[in-house]
């Protein structure tokens, strides 16, 4: 081997600079954190196609009232009951305004000699469904992201600084909040309701009363995890004050829980927003929120499905989309789940 | 350890006792009188009815004698849901089909989210995954007062498998309000548990496991699931508190002499002994529940420390 | 008086006109009244079973709408408990299968004093379900009991005050028990004094807060009499059975100390409580249960189906306006701004459509097919309609009103019940309203039924959907509420003529039979046409399923809803 070393090509090999410069360079392009979560959120179809369906239905709550010929709230007393109608699909056998009277199958359309078509068919008040059910989903979602706003504000503030603080103040903090979540939230949100004028604001005010406990809790949690880390600590050392280490190194990390607790939290308050329509503290009338549509229907789903079944559907895309867009950023978000 | 316990349950006694406090003034708040026929009294009737519960005494009176009286286990008398019951027989009377059907839910729930879970899990980004998922959150994606009334409906009036309602059938009876209940329970431990396994299963304990040869069900049994099991204790929380709501739900549905159903109506008639007695019941249940849960984990998962919180 | 005789007659000629009517025709506002009797027995015999001979099994299955607060005479004030009151006990009086009034305890009828001031009742021999025969001291002690300011009846002073002698006084605490108007002479007669004559005075024996009460057993029991089905006795039809006081069960069986047990048929009823209306209505179909009460929605649906049964309530729902809130007036305060709500929305649809359970629309106060003269004539065939809906004419008092008042816009709260039909029915009020008069916007506003009262007590609304059912068989029973001052006034309305037309119809008048219906229909006109300090919505229709196998449940205009003295079930097997 040795001796052949002299008759290899001078020319076959070229040196190699030491280049410092070069060897900081990073070859792939750089990527922000988001950039990133967004890149594996690409990836996870089940979120994407939720994405785009929750778009959908967002854009459908303020449409949707405005492409229907019908008020929300106009009631055609004797268009009452009507089951849905729609042109195209109802030469499909269904959405043919065709129901059940005192154990028949008759058009009611026919029979109460309506002109007009309601895509959804009307309620007991002759109120179209179709206007209800999206002015309802605006209602529902508005609660819904209310709630979920006031629950972060509070929730990130609380548990940042019990957390960061910790010691004295994170034993009375966390005290006050092992109370409020000892308190089972259903009588905590009943009394709170009752006290205030029944209405959205009670609703959500009486949903968040409790509802930022689960956020302080997870904001804490991931506090106390970073703030014993090595960059905390250079940062202090450094001479940073309180407000900037927890706003410049803490949050940007505890940011990705935050959100994905927020999914989890929107329809959670849609869901119990529903559960208080069943014991009648729901909005008032006349107004329309998923849940008192769905309340108004399920009693009626061996006569009337249609008042039931559209609010129901829509109620369970949003709860759907909203736990597999959850489902998708946690794994996007999470540098566990890096593949 | 009994320290730690010693020290939680005083702890729990000090929650329980602002938690009183707090529902109290809350409710005493509330809008409304507790006296029914208050449109049918004379102001003297009135003034007796009040005295005899107490309800003339001055605000911090009646706190104290209700505070009082919470210690030596005394939770009132029923002002007009259940005239003149005691508050403490209201609810063990009632708790007994409640604490059937919410532990029947709870089980069958938490069993069959395992089950479903661990399918998903295994078979990763495939169409089981998919299905087991979306069976899942439809269980916490229709209200449960539909789902209840949908059971009732078919698997009661039309297949007749089961009592329609009432509690008269003894187990019979219990089946489709358990399995309304289970739903929630369903869902989230099903959700959960498939996190955790991925999470496992990536491991490198279960690299070492495959490459020494275990077999797929071995790995899945003995090495994932029961590490996967362990932070599904977490969730208990929550899970019960869905079966305190789904409880008030379902027992109305289903027409079950549960301590949830009278629950409601003792709020909108202002019967604050069984508001207070319920409120209290609910929470040492959640409490205790909490508790549980902390120790469990403490005894199942050696990393986490009892001493707890402080750094 | 010789009351109840006259009622039975009463009864005769109705069912007589009701033929005579049906074969020639009769006058216009006889048909009317004529026609929905008679649609009425029809629909109910048409579901209320074949007749035929009672089954060997007699056991009916029922559903109640809510717990029993308490089962104690004295302390009961809701509907449950004086429905289960009026089957397990008895009174002096009892409404028969005809809603007359007969002896039940009393052994026939009373001897009454010429002034009607005294009356002198005769009792029967009946045991309690212990065994030992119920005296009239038994009727002393319910009563003293139910009086005394100690015991908190809701019902006690509210029945007899103004009507039992001193009741008042003692209600107040100014007198002693034993000096209320009711004693004892031996152990089977009973005198009560009244404080005025009462020409209705037997239908109100009928009610629970009079029944009697064994003191011996009550003092024994203490805290614990009525607390579970156990500590209670019962001279009634039925006695109550496995009751543990918080339940939502109980059943009722056939008494065999009742001293009329041979025509009691049933042997058992078992009720459950079930609160949820598709639940009930699934127990029905699913056959557990054999009668079911319909509402809102369920009502339209199976308004076609052979089995079910319709009743007309006496029972009436109208707008209360509130003259005066905060110390501060409403518009309501005038009274072209209150005629034009009490005839701007359309009360036919609403009955039609919205509630849809054979409820009547209400252009009146005192309800129809409720009270009769002695000449079988409807109370209310003397006014017939008033303010009925008419767009127009709401339009031209809505302008006049505004013009009054100096406004264009007004906004006004309308407070009503939490259940899902109020919710619908105050909508579609507010719907109506709005549209009818330009300018108005209504608030709904639901609250729990406490919360209404204290509104109310407060004053602190503007309109409130409200109802009334009769607490005895007279139209005084709704005439009264309005008077100045009246505790269900709370709307600061005050017509000094209308409270004279009242305080004679109580006084001077009330031994004259025709001078005070007089008297309370003027002040009823008063009331509603010229004052329109209510707006009438309408008279409370009641549909429900029953199996046709179920005979002769008799429903009451007041007092306990139902009797199931005379049913029986026929063709089940």
């Amino acid at each position: 081997m040795t001796q052949n070393y002299e008759k290899l090509p001078q020319d076959a090999f070229t040196r190699i600079p030491r280049d410092t410069q070069e060897a900081e360079k990073i070859s792939k392009p750089s990527v922000s954190f988001w950039q990133d979560a967004w890149r594996s959120l690409k990836k996870n179809k089940g979120a994407i196609i939720s994405l785009i369906l929750f778009g959908l239905i967002l854009i459908m709550s303020f449409v949707g009232p405005m492409i229907s010929p019908y008020e929300p709230n106009d009631q055609t007393i004797t268009h009452a009951n009507l089951p849905p109608k729609m042109p195209i699909i109802e030469n499909l056998g269904i959405m043919d305004g065709v129901g059940t009277l005192g154990g028949r199958e008759v058009d009611l359309y026919e029979m109460k000699n309506v002109e007009q078509n309601y895509w959804f068919g009307t309620d007991g008040l002759g109120r179209d469904m179709f206007s209800r059910v999206w002015k309802g989903t605006q209602v529902s979602l508005f609660i819904a992201f209310v709630a979920a706003a006031i629950d972060m504000l509070i929730g990130v503030i609380y548990g940042g600084i019990s957390g960061y603080f910790g010691g004295r103040i994170d034993d009375v903090m966390q005290r006050i909040v092992e109370i409020l979540t000892g308190i089972p939230n259903l009588v905590v949100v009943i009394l709170f309701i009752l006290i205030m004028d029944p209405g959205i604001l009670a609703i959500i005010i009486a949903l968040t009363i409790t509802g930022w406990t689960g956020m302080s809790r997870v904001v804490r949690g991931q506090v106390l995890k970073y703030k014993s880390q090595e960059f905390v600590l250079a940062a202090r050392t450094l001479g940073a004050s309180d407000s900037r280490i927890i706003w410049k190194h803490l949050m940007p990390n505890v940011l990705g829980v935050i959100i994905i607790n927020t999914m989890f939290t929107i329809p959670g308050a849609i869901f119990f927003e529903a559960f208080l329509s069943f014991i009648g503290l729901g909005l008032q009338a006349p107004d329309a929120s998923l849940g008192t549509l769905i309340n108004d229907g399920y009693k009626l789903i061996q006569y009337q499905p249609h008042i039931l079944l559209f609010p129901a559907v829509v109620l369970s895309l949003i709860m759907i989309a909203f736990n597999l867009i959850g489902d998708g950023l946690r794994d996007a978000l999470d540098p566990k789940m890096k593949d | 350890m009994a320290r730690y316990i010693g020290k939680r349950l005083i702890y729990m006694f000090i929650t329980l006792a602002l938690i009183a406090t707090f529902t109290f003034f809350l409710m005493k708040i509330l809008p409304g009188s507790p006296i029914a026929s208050a449109d049918k009294l004379s102001p003297e009737q009135r003034a007796v009815v009040e005295a005899r519960y107490g309800l003339d005494q001055p605000l911090p009176v009646q706190y104290f004698d209700y505070m009082f009286g919470l210690l030596k286990g005394d939770l009132g008398i029923s002002i007009n849901q259940f005239k003149g019951a005691n508050v403490t027989d209201v609810i063990l009377s009632r708790m007994g089909p409640s604490a059937q059907i919410g532990f029947q839910g709870m089980l069958l729930g938490t069993v069959l989210g395992i089950l479903f879970g661990m399918v998903a899990a295994l078979r990763q980004n495939t169409w089981v995954d998919y299905g087991s998922t979306i069976v899942a959150i439809i269980g916490i994606s229709i209200p449960s007062f539909v789902f209840a009334s949908m059971l009732q409906y078919w698997f009661g009036l039309k297949w007749d498998l089961f009592p329609v309602a009432l509690w008269k059938d003894g187990f019979m009876s219990s089946v489709l309000p358990s399995i309304a209940l289970a739903m929630f329970p369903l869902a989230t431990a099903a959700r959960f548990i498939r996190t955790e396994m991925i999470e496992v299963l990536g491991s490198d304990y279960i690299t070492l496991a495959k490459a020494k040869g275990a077999s797929g069900s071995e790995i899945a049994f003995k090495h994932a699931f029961r590490n996967a099991l362990i932070p599904l204790i977490t969730v208990l929380g929550p899970m019960a508190v869905s079966i305190l709501t789904g409880s008030l739900v379902v027992e109305q549905i289903f027409a079950i002499p549960g301590i949830g159903e009278q629950f409601v109506k003792s709020i909108m008639v202002n019967d604050f002994s069984i508001i207070m007695g319920t409120t209290i019941f609910f929470s040492v249940f959640l409490i205790v529940v909490i508790l549980i849960v902390d120790i469990l984990y403490g005894v199942i998962d050696p990393r986490i420390r009892l001493s707890g919180g402080k750094n | 008086m010789k009351n109840s005789k006259i009622l039975w007659l009463l009864g005769l000629v109705l069912v007589l006109s009701a033929f005579l009517a049906a074969c020639g025709g009769g006058d216009d506002t006889d048909t009317g009244t004529e026609n929905t009797e008679t649609e009425e027995t029809e629909g109910a015999e048409g579901a209320e079973g074949n007749g035929g001979e009672p089954d060997s099994v007699q056991e009916l299955n029922l559903i109640e709408g809510a717990e029993i607060p308490s089962m104690d005479s004295s302390i009961a004030e809701d509907a449950v408990a004086f429905n289960i009151l009026n089957n397990v006990n008895e009174g002096l009086f009892r409404l028969n299968e005809e809603n007359i009034a007969e002896p039940a305890l009393a052994d026939g009828e009373p001897e009454i004093s010429e002034d009607g001031l005294t009356y002198t009742f005769k009792l029967r021999d009946a045991n309690w379900s212990d065994g030992t025969p119920v005296t009239a001291n038994d009727f002393v002690f319910a009563w003293q009991r139910a009086i005394d300011p100690d015991t908190g009846s809701p019902y006690g002073p509210y029945m007899m005050a103004g009507t039992v002698k001193n009741a008042k006084e003692v209600s107040e605490g100014d007198m002693e028990v034993s000096e209320l108007g009711i004693k004892a002479e031996d152990d089977k007669t009973l005198v009560v004094e009244l404080e005025r004559p009462t020409p209705y005075f037997m239908s109100l024996m009928a009610f629970g807060t009079f029944y009697p009460l064994n003191e011996e057993f009550v003092t024994e029991q203490g805290d614990k009499y009525a607390s579970n089905s156990e500590t209670i006795l019962y001279n009634g039809p039925f006695t109550l059975t496995n009751w543990d006081g918080t339940g939502l069960t109980w059943t009722m069986e056939k008494n065999p100390e009742y001293w009329d047990a041979e025509t009691v048929q049933l042997e058992k009823i078992n009720v459950d409580v079930v609160k949820e209306t598709s639940t009930a209505v699934n127990l029905y179909q699913s056959g557990e249960k054999d009668r079911v009460g319909l509402s809102g929605e369920f009502a339209m649906q199976y308004a076609e189906d052979p089995e079910v049964v319709k009743e007309l309530e006496p029972t009436l729902f109208y707008l209360k306006f509130n003259q005066e809130r905060n110390g501060e007036e409403t518009p309501l305060a005038n009274e072209n701004i209150r005629k034009a709500i009490a005839t701007g929305f359309n009360k036919q649809d609403l009955v039609d459509v919205v509630l849809a359970n054979g409820s009547l629309p209400a252009n009146y106060l005192v309800p129809t097919e409720f009270t009769f003269n002695e000449a079988g004539e409807d109370f209310r065939d003397i006014n017939g309609d008033m303010l009925p809906f008419n767009a127009e004419e709401a339009k031209t008092y809505w302008e006049k009103g505004l013009e009054e008042i100096g406004e264009t816009e007004v906004t006004l709260e309308l407070l009503g019940g939490d259940s899902e039909l109020a919710g619908k029915m105050d909508a579609y009020l507010k719907e109506q309203l709005e549209t009818n008069l330009e300018g108005l916007t209504v608030n709904l506003k639901a609250v729990p039924f406490g919360v209404r009262l204290e509104l109310d007590e407060a004053q602190d609304y503007d309109m409130q959907n409200s109802g009334w059912g009769p607490d005895f068989q007279d139209p005084m029973t709704f005439i009264d509420l309005f008077v100045t001052g009246a505790s269900h006034n709370l709307m600061s309305y005050s017509n000094e003529e209308f409270d004279n037309l009242v305080e004679q119809a109580k006084g001077e008048l009330a031994q004259d039979a025709e001078g005070r219906w007089e008297a309370m229909a003027q002040a009823e006109k008063i009331l509603i046409e010229e004052d329109a300090a209510i707006a009438p919505i309408y008279q409370r229709g009641l549909m429900s399923l029953q199996k046709p196998y179920v005979n002769n449940i008799i429903s009451h205009p007041f007092g306990g809803d139902y009797s199931y003295k005379w049913a029986y079930i026929s063709g089940k097997e």
